[in-house]
């Protein structure tokens, strides 16, 4: 790892930071909500009535909730420019929160489109259910879309998520493909503003082609190709810490594959009771052409798990993904803030950042602190600073305010701040380097909470 | 906004659904909301409307005394033209057949399949085209109303 560090004898510059693409994706996502609005506005003359307010509102919703379930699958297609520089983390924040305004939406479709016919046909609202049931053509297949999107609703509400297993909420999850397939259907035989409209049919059959495409692509074909070129295999296990383990993977021309340091992948080891289970984590060292390594600690049955891994173990990777790179270096001077286990992507970072770099790790006891002698050994090679925050004596928790940061780091608020830890520590953090005068672009975190 | 701030669920959820509402209730309030005079509909019972060869009311067979079938205009609709056949025995209105109307999409067919014939029996019933929208068909039922006056006026004139 030695010749990393060969030309760093002037400090590099930083590349100039990049902006994130995520203004110009969010304003095309809100114009295509817009475009919609307008078909509708075109299509309908006038609004007569109860029954025209209630079927006028439903269409709205309706055309807006077959719009957004586009946007949504859209969103977790894995398209690179989404995970890796807006940030997977961002993202998936993005999705579920769009997740749970179509599932409004949906009701609301389902609702007023109901109460509408019904106050138009004069007939009662179970009489009119029946019959747009059973009657209207391909209302089945959109009943069943409905039903699955509903029960993935509820199983990714926060209260239930946290109850229900991981695989039985992703592979449900699966099934969000299915329902968007099944009420497809009666979109273009029933919505007014597709049955006489050509364009609008063909608009609508471009945007969900659209995403069927970067689904295929990106989540089936692009991970195929990457796993049959790199062959990756686990080549061995490493104790870092109590219930902490490195995996290192071996496989081939893997500098071919891009991933940058503060970059993760999801793996998958194949072996028994782990195949089903896609879990991401952070290459915890600057990838090698021909090894790679994360560092995982044992939390769930899944990282417990990590630890028994044999050498040889097929490992099937999608990525990478994330975007802590050094792309969002803004300074020449970088502070790396890890929480516990939070210290992986900043092993690679502390390596590899141009600039100044120093290092803050947090973590109960000096058994602890996982990789610290590398981190040694790094911060002796480039000239860069570890600081530990440990627990006192009597388990008493170091302080980490705006304060204490300031006299540890003088020039606090000149420092990219790259940030990874537990969500509370994080939280914490935020605020101290908040009021330290570290304004909102220079804190770089990635999280898996939503 | 940046992910760590501490962010407030509630209020999002209720500014969400206030704007989506608003939005909708503005959108809608847009809108005209009387029924409108059907589109075309002030041109077309001119019997010198364009496409005479086809939308003209057209009559044929028998004489003022006996059976005469005439055809309406085609009168275009928001959702397609509306076109009736009018049947005369000895003056006297026997029968209308609606040989066009809207049934592009299953609720148009819905909607005029109870709508048509209650507009044919109120148009037999009043031997005149002085019927009654029927709630629900409101355009439908203007349509009807137009290519009836002309398959009339047609036989009277």
């Amino acid at each position: 790892m030695t010749t990393a560090y060969a030309q760093r004898r002037v400090a590099p510059a930083p590349p100039a930071p990049r902006r994130s693409p995520a203004v110009p994706v969010l304003a095309v996502l809100w114009g295509g909500a817009a475009a919609v609005i307008a078909l509708w506005w075109h299509d309908t003359g006038s609004v007569v009535g109860t029954a025209g307010w209630l079927t006028g509102a439903g269409r709205i919703a309706g055309l807006l909730c077959g719009y957004a379930c586009a946007v949504l699958v859209g969103l977790m297609a894995r398209v690179p420019l989404l995970e890796r520089r807006i940030g997977s983390d961002r993202v998936t924040r993005w999705h579920a929160m769009a997740g749970r305004y179509t599932v409004c939406l949906l009701v609301a479709h389902i609702v007023l489109i109901l109460l509408g016919y019904a106050a138009q046909d004069g007939s009662s609202i179970v009489d009119e259910t029946i019959t747009v049931l059973l009657d209207y053509p391909e209302m089945l297949k959109a009943t069943a879309g409905t039903v699955i999107l509903f029960a993935v609703g509820i199983v990714s509400a926060r209260a239930v998520r946290r109850r229900v297993g991981h695989e039985f909420w992703y592979y449900l999850h699966l099934l969000t493909y299915a329902a968007v397939f099944l009420s497809f259907g009666h979109q273009l035989a029933l919505g007014s503003d597709f049955t006489g409209d050509v364009p609008a049919r063909i608009a609508w059959y471009a945007l969900y082609l659209g995403m069927a495409t970067l689904v295929g692509w990106f989540r089936i074909l692009a991970p195929v190709r990457l796993n049959l070129r790199h062959r990756l295999r686990v080549d061995s296990v490493h104790r870092e810490a109590p219930g902490v383990y490195s995996v290192v993977i071996r496989g081939r021309r893997l500098h071919e594959m891009g991933a940058r340091p503060g970059q993760f992948l999801r793996w998958r080891f194949l072996t028994e009771g782990m195949r089903w289970t896609s879990t991401p984590y952070s290459l915890s060292a600057p990838p090698r052409p021909d090894l790679l390594r994360i560092t995982v600690k044992a939390l769930g049955d899944h990282s417990a798990a990590v630890a028994l891994l044999r050498p040889g173990t097929r490992v099937w990777a999608e990525g990478p993904y994330g975007s802590l790179t050094a792309d969002r270096q803004t300074s020449h001077k970088s502070l790396l803030i890890a929480g516990g286990v939070g210290i992986t992507p900043l092993r690679a970072l502390f390596e590899t950042l141009p600039g100044d770099v120093t290092l803050l790790y947090r973590a109960r006891t000096v058994e602890d602190l996982a990789l610290g002698g590398e981190l040694e050994a790094v911060a002796r090679w480039r000239g860069a600073k570890v600081l530990y925050a440990l627990n006192g004596s009597h388990g008493r928790r170091p302080d980490l305010t705006t304060r204490s940061l300031r006299a540890a780091v003088p020039d606090l608020d000149a420092h990219d701040v790259y940030l990874c830890g537990p969500h509370g520590f994080a939280r914490d953090l935020y605020e101290a380097l908040r009021t330290a005068g570290v304004p909102d672009n220079r804190i770089h975190h990635e999280s898996f909470e939503l | 906004m940046h992910t760590l701030k501490t962010n407030r669920p509630l209020r999002r959820i209720v500014l969400a659904s206030a704007a989506t509402v608003s939005g909708m209730v503005l959108l809608l309030s847009l809108k005209p909301h009387t029924t409108p005079a059907v589109a075309g509909s002030a041109a077309s019972p001119a019997p010198s409307s364009g496409s005479s060869t086809s939308s003209g009311a057209t009559g044929s067979g028998g004489s003022a005394t006996g059976t005469r079938t005439l055809t309406g205009d085609s009168v275009q609709t928001r959702y397609g033209p509306v076109q009736v056949r009018i049947t005369l025995k000895s003056g006297r209105l026997t029968d209308v057949t609606a040989v066009t109307y809207p049934q592009e999409n299953p609720r148009d067919q819905q909607i005029n399949a109870y709508a048509v014939p209650q507009l044919t029996r109120e148009a037999l019933t009043a031997q005149s085209a002085d019927i009654d929208t029927v709630s629900g068909a409101t355009y439908t039922s203007e349509g009807y109303r137009q290519s009836l006056q002309s398959a009339l006026d047609s036989a009277n004139g």
